[in-house]
């Protein structure tokens, strides 16, 4: 991984980390077919906060899944830190999301049978990291969020801020080149919003580079750029 | 992730769930149960057959009028049977002559039933008729005296030698029987010889005999006729050479024979010739459908038991979806996903088959403590109990497994 930071700051000043030409994506659902996402163009440099607005049924969660190497397009390019992973066979597709990609979905987020420390672990189990590395940097992870005393919490112990939180950690594990979270705040109270927000914040000032996918102008506000999709395109 | 995590991960899970997982273990824990008792048990039984076997000579050869089967009997004709020649003191003193044989001994029995002698008695005892050389082919060790000769035989001596049960029923302790007399049916024996214990055969006593010198008895008793002389008849006991293989002296045993009962050669053998390979053989006709029986019963009831697992796996692949896909999502790869629902299958198969083996090495020591069957499993059924569950294990779990790995990230995470 320090090898590949090595090479980023070597390429460029700034790092085109996400990159999208013409993606499409369309869903054969035998009597019709689905134009979910139409021709995008998208680009995200190292460091940028994009949060992505529509209403239902526009592609946001296409997008996201695209993004997140969860799915593949069916025309267009696909360039995760100028690798073309469009390509992708699904062994490697699982690597880069071990590697290059941070989830926070909306609800449902952790493993119920799993403790919060647990749960964080997880992509450093399925990296193959060694015991001791995977101790150390769960404990860190949850510091960085505030959670260094619920580590062995369950999922069902935790409030909705503190399982987004643990949530946040998790995505954190591999030190991803995105974070990508899909309606992080969807279950929040305003005040449990506006902490998690700010805690993705102070991720970004640190150089994260975010992509929120979110319908509130209150998460859609904090991000550095907006754009808004509708039936597939973005406007 | 090594081989330890996974399976303490597995495990782990399988707590999660508890009542589920045993419920889904019971299958392979009877079926394993049922393979670690019944191979006890037939171990048991194949222990008690050998220790039968073993008090009679290993080597030796009985010429009979019919060949003897255990267990499996085929159709007899006893009519064409009895009409068969009987054995003679002759064929077997023309047997004895034979290069490959060291002795060959004619015996015959005779059923007394209960023996008085002064204040003493001795139930079911036998007056057998021998030659020399009987001890040999019988294996009797002589504990005092010497046993039947030739020179007894040729003189027709009154003269016994006797088992131990006799011995000990018909003399007062402290008392030798050596050189005393034994009236039996108003005849009068000099004791010659005592012989050592030897126990039961196949349920026969063999101690309760008084051995006398064949000619003695042909001189005093006719030889049984039609269908008793099958079983009570002369037979002739033929203890090979040193290093002469069994085979070999039956051979020349059954040429000589058929020589002199005249027999050509389209003719089937008017004679049997028994030895303990051949009775075991058919013995091990019954074992081996004993055996195959508890494979089937093993087979059906670890089918039941795999198929109990892989259902219930399919139902945990069900519930687990959006694990699934949060997993896939954080980078678990279809190899990972397999070995973790394969592994949790394997678990489920595995502590039902411990489980199943103490509950059928327990079954067989509790056999062992109320019956004389001394039922215990060799250790290699521990092998196999846990080979086999864990082999069921992988059979039934590859299929639930392989689905959970298939499932598309996208579905399995909107899946709720």
């Amino acid at each position: 991984m320090a090898e590949r930071r090595e090479a980023g700051v070597a390429r460029a000043p700034v790092e085109r980390v996400i990159e999208l030409a013409g993606v499409s994506k369309v869903y054969d659902t035998g009597r019709v077919a689905v134009r979910a996402l139409d021709d995008v163009d998208l680009r995200l440099e190292a460091g940028g906060y994009m949060a992505i607005m529509g209403p239902s049924g526009s592609g946001k969660s296409t997008l996201m899944h695209i993004l997140g190497c969860l799915d593949t397009p069916t025309s267009g390019s696909y360039f995760l830190r100028g690798h073309e992973v469009s390509q992708y066979a699904r062994k490697k597709l699982a690597q880069v999301r071990n590697r290059e990609v941070g989830f926070v979905f909306q609800r449902f987020n952790l493993l119920p049978r799993l403790t919060a420390a647990e749960n964080v672990e997880l992509p450093l189990l399925y990296a193959g990291a060694s015991a001791e590395r995977r101790r150390e940097v769960v404990a860190d992870l949850l510091a960085k969020v505030g959670l260094s005393d619920r580590g062995h919490h369950r999922p069902n112990e935790l409030s909705g801020g503190e399982v987004q939180r643990v949530a946040i950690a998790r995505a954190l594990a591999n030190d991803p080149a995105i974070i990508l979270a899909d309606e992080p705040t969807g279950n929040l109270d305003s005040k449990s919003e506006e902490d998690l927000m700010q805690l993705l914040d102070s991720l970004n000032e640190k150089g994260k580079t975010l992509v929120v996918v979110t319908h509130e102008d209150s998460v859609a506000r904090h991000a550095k750029r907006v754009i808004t999709l509708h039936d597939g395109r973005v406007v | 992730m090594n081989f330890l995590t996974v399976f303490a991960r597995a495990v782990a899970s399988m707590r999660y769930n508890k009542t589920r997982s045993f419920l889904t273990a019971l299958g392979i824990i009877i079926g394993v149960t049922t393979i670690i008792a019944i191979v006890a048990l037939l171990k048991g039984l194949d222990r008690t057959i050998d220790q039968e076997f073993s008090s009679l000579g290993t080597k030796t050869i009985y010429v009979q009028k019919m060949e003897l089967e255990i267990g499996l009997r085929r159709h007899r004709n006893f009519e064409e049977i009895s009409k068969r020649p009987d054995l003679t003191v002759e064929d077997a003193a023309a047997i004895s002559e034979l290069a490959t044989v060291r002795a060959a001994v004619p015996y015959i029995p005779r059923n007394l039933g209960t023996l008085t002698r002064g204040i003493y008695e001795a139930d079911e005892c036998i007056l057998a008729g021998i030659g020399e050389g009987g001890d040999l082919t019988g294996n009797w060790i002589i504990s005092r005296g010497r046993f039947i000769t030739r020179y007894d035989q040729q003189h027709r001596n009154m003269v016994c030698v006797i088992g131990s049960y006799v011995a000990d029923n018909l003399f007062g302790r402290g008392e030798e029987p050596l050189n005393q007399t034994l009236e039996v049916d108003g005849r009068r024996y000099v004791v010659v010889g005592v012989l050592e214990e030897k126990g039961g055969s196949f349920g026969h006593p063999q101690d309760n005999q008084i051995f006398i010198p064949v000619e003695t008895h042909l001189k005093y008793y006719s030889l049984p006729e039609g269908r008793a002389s099958v079983f009570r008849g002369m037979r002739i006991e033929v203890l090979p050479e040193e290093e002469v293989p069994v085979e070999t002296a039956v051979a020349d045993v059954e040429e000589l024979l058929r020589l002199r009962h005249g027999l050509r050669y389209y003719e089937d053998n008017d004679f049997g010739l028994n030895t303990q390979e051949s009775m075991l053989s058919s013995l091990n006709t019954i074992r081996s459908v004993l055996w195959l029986v508890m494979v089937g019963v093993a087979g059906i009831s670890l089918l039941v038991g795999g198929i109990g697992i892989m259902n219930i796996m399919l139902v945990s692949v069900a519930e687990r979806t959006r694990e699934i896909g949060i997993r896939k999502a954080v980078g678990a790869s279809d190899v990972d996903i397999t070995v973790q629902f394969l592994s949790e299958a394997v678990a489920l198969a595995s502590v039902g088959g411990v489980v199943g083996i103490v509950l059928g090495l327990a079954a067989g020591a509790f056999v062992s403590a109320i019956t004389p069957l001394q039922a215990a499993a060799p250790w290699w059924t521990v092998v196999l109990g846990v080979g086999f569950s864990a082999a069921v294990g992988i059979i039934f779990g590859i299929y639930p497994a392989r689905k959970a790995s298939g499932l598309n990230p996208i579905d399995a995470i909107r899946y709720e």
